[in-house]
């Protein structure tokens, strides 16, 4: 990585020949923006200049007399203070709290279960993996089937004698219903991660363990847990990020109900813009969304470095 | 060794196999769970809507297999607005892969082979887009794209799709491993810029663009938001969309509507388990690097 092409005088000063040279007519920098610049274009155009539109419009308020108005932070307030908003806080935050802790856990356990030497394992594990291909809005509808009254979960809850329970029509139930069938999709995807990171393990550790005679379960926490403690930090953010976007589910099975219950971020932003027609509202939403992302983010690149 | 073996450790033995049959069992049961949802709408694709609900009180065989397996969902489905929003789907992200794979690894290029000032900070340039959830940004973008005359074109849903920063980092890293006396060499042989990339690093680098090739397809194959705001019309909307839509009606032809699931789900799962290799190696690559 020291030198790369660009050295071309390196290879001048190499073979002797400064006749060499001239031959570079034209800089690298120039050739290499040649190659950049499309991407370049694209990422800025169509990811960063978005976010500063965002912040930009959140700080206006757009009448229908007086066209635009700068009114500063006032839209910041005003989401603060509005009752929609803090409920759909308190349901993100809600969900946040419980849907990654218990993906990432779900996620390691059966990594590790598969990765142990068991009948068919690999078998067993592609299954896990194969809901990764669903894509969320397909995995709802498949689970709006499932979830009605008359539907599989409720015969299976018949199997085992429990009486039919509401799912998706009920404040109490909404959320959960909807972790579930996001885990359905997203499990097997972390827990690829996972089986990666374990499979870097060297083997000589867990023999030396039972030679030792560690149980099982004291070499799940004295050498697997903290042996992928990265893959697993990485796993935890980047499903939090994944899961603070969410946004198919509640937009294809509750519509943020029932009674606010499912009204994540996302789809509070979308009605925020959309149904209630608050534009500059609705970015400073935005603003707030891709500055805790940013900020999780963030965070998760210092502990890493910080590592190193 | 089996001179000192104690007698806890003589026990260990059958206590392991149960233990082994415990967690294959454990397992297998796991597997199968996940597996579920995905039999059970492929079965009720191959059988008429009418009796989706028919075999769920109680739990029967039934529930789970068909002895008359029928293929008129997927027939009814070929000329429907739903099939054609399928259809728009594979185009977007054919298109999407098509030219994301080309800007992407040019991009990619610049920044791997080159050395100048300021590399760093393009290259910050792409990791913060990719800091940047693009969902997050949907809507604001969406407002821009109206106004420049984008919506229910296909350009407009191509083309977020196409600067992926993940792609990007992800074949940057495989770049950077392009042995340099190769390329010296190559230069050294009258190879311009060009040259270098087409003719070696290109080459050398079929595993990590397959992974972004990839990547750049679900990201659209599985897109909502986007082309929730950007295309609805019947010229232009999207499977997922569409099929979310008739999920909405009132009266539901739940044999199409698995039919059409089925499909959407297939084409990826294919397309995963074909690349299995490289899906895993791209994976691992931009998460552990």
């Amino acid at each position: 990585m020291t030198s790369r092409l660009s050295s071309g005088t390196g290879v001048a000063a190499r073979t002797g020949t400064a006749a060499r040279r001239p031959r570079r007519r034209s800089s690298p920098l120039l050739i290499a923006l040649a190659f950049l610049a499309p991407a370049l274009i694209a990422l800025l155009v169509l990811r960063i200049a978005p976010a500063a539109v965002a912040l930009w419009q959140s700080m206006f308020q757009s009448g229908l007399l007086s066209g635009d108005r700068f009114v500063g932070l006032s839209n910041y307030i005003d989401l603060f203070a509005s009752p929609d908003f803090q409920g759909a806080l308190g349901v993100t935050l809600l969900f946040t709290v419980l849907i990654n802790p218990i993906q990432v856990a779900v996620s390691f356990l059966l990594a590790v279960l598969y990765t142990k030497r068991l009948a068919g394992a690999k078998i067993w594990r592609s299954l896990v993996i194969l809901p990764i291909a669903v894509p969320p809005a397909v995995s709802a509808v498949m689970w709006s089937v499932i979830y009605r009254p008359d539907g599989l979960a409720n015969a299976f809850l018949d199997l085992f004698g429990i009486p039919p329970q509401p799912f998706l029509t009920s404040p109490q139930q909404a959320l959960v219903s909807i972790m579930v069938l996001l885990s359905w999709i997203g499990v097997g995807y972390w827990m690829m991660f996972l089986i990666a990171g374990i499979n870097d393990v060297p083997r000589s550790y867990y023999e030396a363990a039972s030679l030792d005679g560690a149980s099982s379960w004291r070499q799940l926490w004295s050498i697997t847990f903290p042996l992928v403690r990265r893959p697993l930090a990485f796993v935890l953010v980047a499903d939090t990020v994944s899961n603070l976007l969410v946004f198919a589910p509640v937009q294809i099975l509750t519509k943020g109900g029932p009674e606010g219950s499912t009204n994540l971020l996302m789809y509070d932003i979308f009605t925020r813009a959309y149904t209630l027609g608050d534009l500059n509202t609705a970015q400073a939403e935005v603003v707030i969304l891709v500055l805790v992302t940013v900020l999780i983010v963030g965070v998760q690149f210092r502990l890493l470095k910080a590592e190193d | 060794m089996t001179v000192n073996m104690t007698p806890r450790a003589r026990g260990r033995a059958p206590r392991r196999r149960l233990g082994l049959f415990g967690t294959s069992v454990l397992g297998a049961a796991i597997g199968i769970a996940f597996l579920i949802p995905l039999w059970w709408t492929a079965i009720n694709s191959l059988r008429p809507g009418a009796e989706t609900f028919r075999y769920l009180n109680p739990l029967e065989w039934q529930t789970f297999l068909t002895l008359t397996p029928t293929f008129d969902n997927y027939v009814a489905l070929a000329g429907s607005d739903l099939g054609r929003a399928i259809l728009n789907s594979l185009f977007i992200s054919l298109v999407t892969v098509i030219f994301g794979l080309a800007i992407c690894a040019t991009a990619a290029y610049g920044l791997a082979a080159f050395q100048f000032r300021g590399r760093g900070v393009l290259f910050s340039v792409v990791i913060l887009s990719f800091l940047i959830p693009f969902d997050a940004i949907a809507i604001p973008l969406a407002d821009m794209f109206r106004d420049w005359n984008l919506q229910n074109t296909f350009f407009g849903l191509i083309l977020p799709g196409l600067g992926n920063g993940m792609a990007i980092f992800l074949l940057r890293t495989f770049f950077l491993a392009v042995p340099e006396d190769l390329v010296e060499a190559a230069r050294l042989d009258g190879l311009g810029w060009w040259g270098v990339f087409w003719r070696i690093y290109l080459p050398l680098s079929v595993p990590s663009l397959i992974g972004a090739g990839l990547m750049l397809f679900l990201f659209q194959w599985q897109a909502y938001v986007w082309p929730l705001l950007m295309g609805t019309d019947r010229a232009h909307i999207v499977g997922p969309v569409a099929l979310s839509n008739l999920q909405g009606q009132f009266a539901v032809d739940y044999g199409v509507l698995f039919a059409a699931s089925v499909i959407l789900i297939l084409i990826p799962l294919v397309i995963i388990l074909g690349f299995q290799r490289y899906f895993i190696q791209s994976v691992s690559t931009t998460g552990l690097k």
